[in-house]
């Protein structure tokens, strides 16, 4: 017996170190040449873009890469870099696997065997900061929607964010609160990864000045298989509202739980898991009037809607916001090749650095325009509150650009 | 206070039936075959697959559909144990585990290619629906989990001891080579062993499906809690197995109550280890050995 029980905790072992091998050796055996695009006169410029499609955010990496596809296939539509020659985009893809060693080896990987003239990636912030500290020591351009803020510290020259940070989430959270609620007595719960912690901290430290109750604030570690526990800690706590910094699963079961449960107060799921097409699909009727924070949504301007519109088309579903802003980076990417007229990625940071973007796909975010600060911060990026209306997720704050009014619930 | 602890638990029971059927059929395997299969949580995915499709593209209810994935999972148990199994037997470990391990890879990778990705879910009437008793609220969907879990798992007992191949199995598991000079055919004892196994996998799936999401890789979930379920049960167990599933059902939910909710584990782990140094063998000294 006692033999037996050996064998059972070495095979427990080799099997994550051998995943990790294997994962590793197929991925590379599938991805290696995947290069997307035709290489035309003159020479095609080859983009980087690292997204999760295995692993835990392999649903949201799926639809990254397809919303990076329409982008380069609209960028070459519309004549390619029109300074080089009218020279086209050629996506080079990799599967991160949702996995921080093989986002590392990866973005090492494209980098030495592509000749990039910039990056962008990886959806999840615990592997944006990684790809990014790669592309730094290599000296590559990299843009990201990722929203913690760590990606515009530490003296990065390479790393461009057009989008809203993390601590602006949390004050448009907070703000909200009050909208939908007069006495918001708040429950927190985050994942335990870079992305909860950075947006929930954010939450707890803004939240006294924004006039909202923290009653509960609380990591839990994602990939349960039942809400139960958590929400009957949160029903505990006595909270009137709460925010979920949650990816889409643990989401949709909360949500559900809550239901059974009978625990109907407001909750604001963040970005996440609740800005995106399958959570309404998942939830249905239980997902209206949820609220969200976005750091991009499809109606923000008639862009983003033609863009939706074409990916709608394309991959029956609404762009979501990660994937719709990665559109808008690679526009940004084809502006500043533009300006640059050379594929060097150094002049194309340099491009970056200076582009002051007002009009058209690279001023499609909320804010509408793009100017990088010296820590490569977009200074007009302001989040999207959004609410799920009738099946459609609708931008409701702030009020100067909803496209409709906020409902209480 | 005592309404939160009692809902705790109550939670903690309910997804401890899951936990139950995926580490009997681990254990199970493992007591009569010596085989440890990694792949248990993938055919947990999918019998939750075949519930899924059963649902949206027939309108069969998912309970229905434990008439389908349990055979249906039975058979591939049995060609699994004919076909790849039998051939690693006697072998040693290491090709066991490479076989069963690198079954679960090919499985997970299957399914991303068929289903991709997405998060599946199926709505049910009786999904959100719960039964409130004062203070304390029972989902149903987990509740009918619960007590088919409950049922066939006594129905696998009273088959080990009760029937004849239930007997040629404790037999086969306690002493291979006697028992063939009885007169039992360890191939056919075995395959049926296989077949069950898978069988109770398949059934957990189909038991999930009201209430949680499938996607390729949602057997890991289950697993690890399975084969830490099987270990503190002690491994060949199935009374074990039945107990210790629950046990952790129950410390993972008092674990996030009351130390964290990212500290579930954390407790599950303590028990174990706990046990562990005072029972090395694990809870019960059940009938494999």
């Amino acid at each position: 017996m006692s033999s037996s029980g050996r064998v059972f905790s070495k095979g427990d072992c080799s099997r994550r170190a051998f995943f990790k091998i294997a994962g590793g050796a197929v991925t590379t055996g599938a991805f290696a040449a995947s290069a997307i695009g035709s290489r035309a006169e003159p020479a095609a410029i080859n983009i980087g873009a690292l997204y999760p499609t295995t692993g835990n955010f392999a649903q949201f990496g799926q639809d990254c890469v397809n919303a990076a596809k329409l982008a380069v296939q609209m960028v070459n539509g519309r004549g390619g870099i029109k300074s080089l020659g009218g020279a086209k985009l050629n996506l080079v893809l990799s599967d991160v696997q949702s996995d921080t060693t093989v986002t590392r080896t990866e973005t090492e990987r494209l980098i030495n065997r592509y000749s990039l003239s910039a990056i962008h990636g990886c959806y999840a912030s615990a592997l944006t900061l990684i790809a990014s500290e790669v592309a730094e020591r290599h000296k590559v351009p990299l843009l990201t929607g990722s929203s913690t803020d760590q990606l515009n510290r530490g003296g990065r020259k390479y790393t461009f964010t057009p989008f809203s940070r993390a601590s602006q989430f949390a004050k448009a959270q907070l703000q909200m609160a009050k909208l939908v609620g007069s006495e918001p007595k708040v429950a927190v719960v985050f994942e335990n990864t870079a992305f909860g912690t950075s947006t929930s901290s954010g939450l707890r430290e803004q939240a006294p000045g924004e006039g909202v109750e923290v009653v509960m604030f609380e990591p839990y570690s994602s990939g349960f298989a039942d809400a139960g526990p958590l929400v009957n800690k949160i029903k505990a706590s006595g909270a009137n509202m709460l925010f979920a910094v949650s990816y889409l699963n643990d989401l949709i079961l909360i949500v559900r739980t809550m239901k059974q449960v009978g625990l109907r107060i407001p909750l604001n799921g963040g970005s996440g898991g609740s800005v995106h097409p399958d959570f309404y699909k998942n939830t249905g009727a239980d997902a209206e009037g949820l609220l969200g924070v976005a750091h991009w949504n499809h109606d923000i301007d008639t862009y983003a809607k033609e863009v939706s519109a074409e990916y709608q088309k394309q991959y029956g579903k609404f762009i979501f916001e990660y994937a719709g802003g990665l559109v808008a980076q690679t526009f940004l990417i084809a502006e500043a090749l533009e300006q640059a007229a050379s594929p060097d990625p150094q002049k194309v940071r340099d491009a970056l650095a200076a582009i002051d973007a007002t009009k058209g796909n690279a001023a499609m975010c909320p804010g509408g325009r793009v100017k990088f600060n010296e820590t490569g911060r977009n200074i007009y990026a302001h989040p999207v509150g959004v609410q799920w209306q009738k099946g459609d997720l609708v931008s409701v704050f702030p009020k100067e650009e909803a496209k409709a009014p906020i409902v209480k619930s | 206070m005592t309404s939160v602890i009692a809902q705790a638990i109550v939670n903690g029971l309910l997804i401890g039936g899951i936990y139950t059927l995926v580490s009997i059929g681990v254990t199970l395997i493992f007591g009569v075959v010596k085989i440890v299969n990694f792949a248990q949580g993938e055919f947990v995915m999918i019998g939750m697959y075949i519930s899924y499709w059963l649902a949206t593209q027939l309108g069969v209810d998912p309970l229905l559909s434990l008439a389908i994935s349990m055979p249906g999972l039975f058979v591939i148990g049995v060609l699994l144990q004919h076909f790849l199994i039998r051939r690693v037997l006697g072998l040693g470990d290491l090709p066991q585990i490479f076989l069963t391990f690198a079954l679960s890879l090919l499985l997970i990778n299957i399914a991303l290619l068929l289903f991709t990705a997405d998060y599946r879910t199926i709505h049910t009437s009786y999904t959100d629906a719960a039964i409130q008793i004062g203070p304390i609220y029972i989902g149903v969907a987990r509740l009918i989990a619960f007590v088919v879990a409950m049922l066939l798992s006594t129905a696998l007992e009273v088959f080990l001891h009760a029937t004849d191949l239930g007997k040629a199995m404790r037999a086969a598991s306690q002493n291979p080579e006697v028992a063939m000079l009885m007169g039992i055919n360890p191939d056919r004892v075995f395959a049926a062993a296989a077949g069950i196994s898978l069988a109770l996998a398949g059934a957990a799936g189909s038991l999930l499906m009201p209430f949680y999401s499938v996607y390729p890789s949602v057997g890991q979930v289950f697993a690890l809690m399975a084969f830490v379920a099987v270990v503190l049960g002690t491994l060949g167990s199935v009374r074990g197995a039945l107990i210790a599933g629950l046990m952790m059902g129950v410390a993972e939910s008092l674990g996030i109550q009351f130390v964290g909710s990212d500290s579930g584990l954390i407790v599950v782990f303590a028990v174990l280890l706990i046990t562990l140094a005072i029972k090395p063998n694990g809870l019960f000294g059940g009938w494999a050995r």
